[in-house]
């Protein structure tokens, strides 16, 4: 195995554009020198991009890396790439496992399963099925209590959503911390500043009205959107979290708040006008 | 375009969707270099993703989520991209809706990268 990684690396340094660091990269992926081998797929993906296999030695570094991230960005380029890739498949139910998105791993390995992904994906799914029947149903300890907003949203550790008025003020939601603080009030202080410059942007750019800005930061991953009534939703979760699962879980909670804020506003609509019938 | 960064900025520009992409001095919103589509004001980019990135950042870290690496802002007609963390330097692109943005955080990160 030495000796191949010697040739492979010989023949990859006489000639940049060669497909071997496909072998080389695997080779040295299962001698686990792993940041050695994410370099050299890196490398190789930038002149390849558009090579499904150069995609697929990405995320599989990327897992046993436990940057599951990156793993399931490279699993979705290759099937962009190649709709049918078992592998591909197999990967991003594990990476969907790992988050506990047990419905999204069920569906990409039955599609495995369905393409004769063979016993292994068989016997995956089962478990699959078993953890996701396992999972207590999200409670609600009092589903009239604002703070409990979003909870049955937030499946995963970490994962955290609030609702904010136009003056930074918290709605609904909670931001819990690690120590299981809230900090929803200092949060939704901070972050809601960042609304108005998004505004000011958006108008100067002449790019219309804005939709979400999101942003990584080291711990985490954040996205805000604009709600109803001038409000401001945050959803954070942690840094490991793909943003394209930090999107999703940002509509769905946009539309909890949207639902929720009309049903404020008829309440108020409703209380306003008993005030009135008892005042005449 | 200066030669020092316009192999990376063109890299960002051949993206499909993308509008523009510029280097920005964080601290005080101007281009230190830029590839531009014909029609795009460099400048008032410069200086209003350079806010937006600042703030943004200074709100993450007063909210002790830590520097911002990496920061996209969706609106109707235009997306905007940036990534920094390195320094004063920012590197933005503007881009369609309908660009791929995986690939210009791909291509952003990289780029960012290069450029220390």
């Amino acid at each position: 195995m030495a000796d191949d990684i010697r040739r492979w690396s010989d023949e990859l340094a006489s000639d940049p554009s060669s497909l071997v660091f496909l072998q080389l990269g695997e080779a040295l992926r299962r001698q686990n020198q792993l940041d050695v081998a994410l370099k050299i797929a890196l490398r190789g993906l930038e002149r390849h991009p558009k090579n499904v296999e150069a995609h697929d030695l990405v995320a599989r570094i990327a897992v046993d890396r436990r940057d599951f991230a990156r793993a399931f960005d490279g699993w979705e380029a290759v099937l962009r790439l190649d709709p049918d890739h078992l592998g591909a498949m197999k990967g991003l139910g594990y990476v969907c496992f790992q988050y506990g998105r047990f419905a999204d791993a069920e569906r990409y390995l039955g599609e495995a399963a369905a393409r004769g992904g063979g016993s292994d994906v068989t016997s995956a799914l089962e478990t699959v099925r078993r953890s996701g029947n396992t999972v207590a149903p999200a409670t609600e300890p009092n589903a009239g209590d604002p703070q409990w907003l979003f909870a049955d949203l937030l499946v995963d550790d970490g994962q955290t959503a609030l609702l904010l008025d136009d003056n930074g003020y918290v709605l609904g939601g909670l931001y819990v911390d690690d120590e299981g603080n809230d900090l929803g009030v200092e949060i939704g202080a901070q972050l809601s500043g960042i609304s108005d410059e998004v505004v000011r942007s958006a108008r100067h750019l002449d790019v219309g009205t804005w939709r979400s800005i999101t942003f990584e930061t080291q711990v985490a991953v954040v996205a805000m959107a604009p709600a109803p009534g001038n409000a401001l939703l945050v959803v954070a979760a942690s840094r490991t979290t793909p943003l394209g699962l930090l999107r999703r879980l940002l509509d769905r909670c946009a539309e909890r708040s949207a639902q929720w804020l009309a049903g404020q506003a008829v309440r108020g609509g409703e209380a306003g006008a008993g005030d009135e019938g008892g005042s005449a | 375009m200066s030669a020092q960064f316009g192999t990376l900025l063109e890299g960002l520009t051949r993206q499909r969707g993308v509008r523009a992409s510029l280097i920005v001095s964080e601290n005080d919103g101007l281009v230190v270099d830029s590839n531009l589509r014909f029609g795009q004001d460099g400048d008032r980019v410069a200086a209003l993703a350079a806010s937006l990135y600042r703030k943004a950042r200074r709100s993450a870290e007063a909210a002790r989520l830590g520097s911002v690496s990496f920061l996209q802002l969706d609106a109707e007609r235009g997306r905007i991209c940036a990534v920094g963390g390195r320094g004063d330097l920012v590197i933005v692109v503007v881009a369609d809706p309908s660009a791929n943005v995986g690939l210009i955080r791909v291509e952003l990160l990289r780029a960012l990268e290069s450029l220390v």
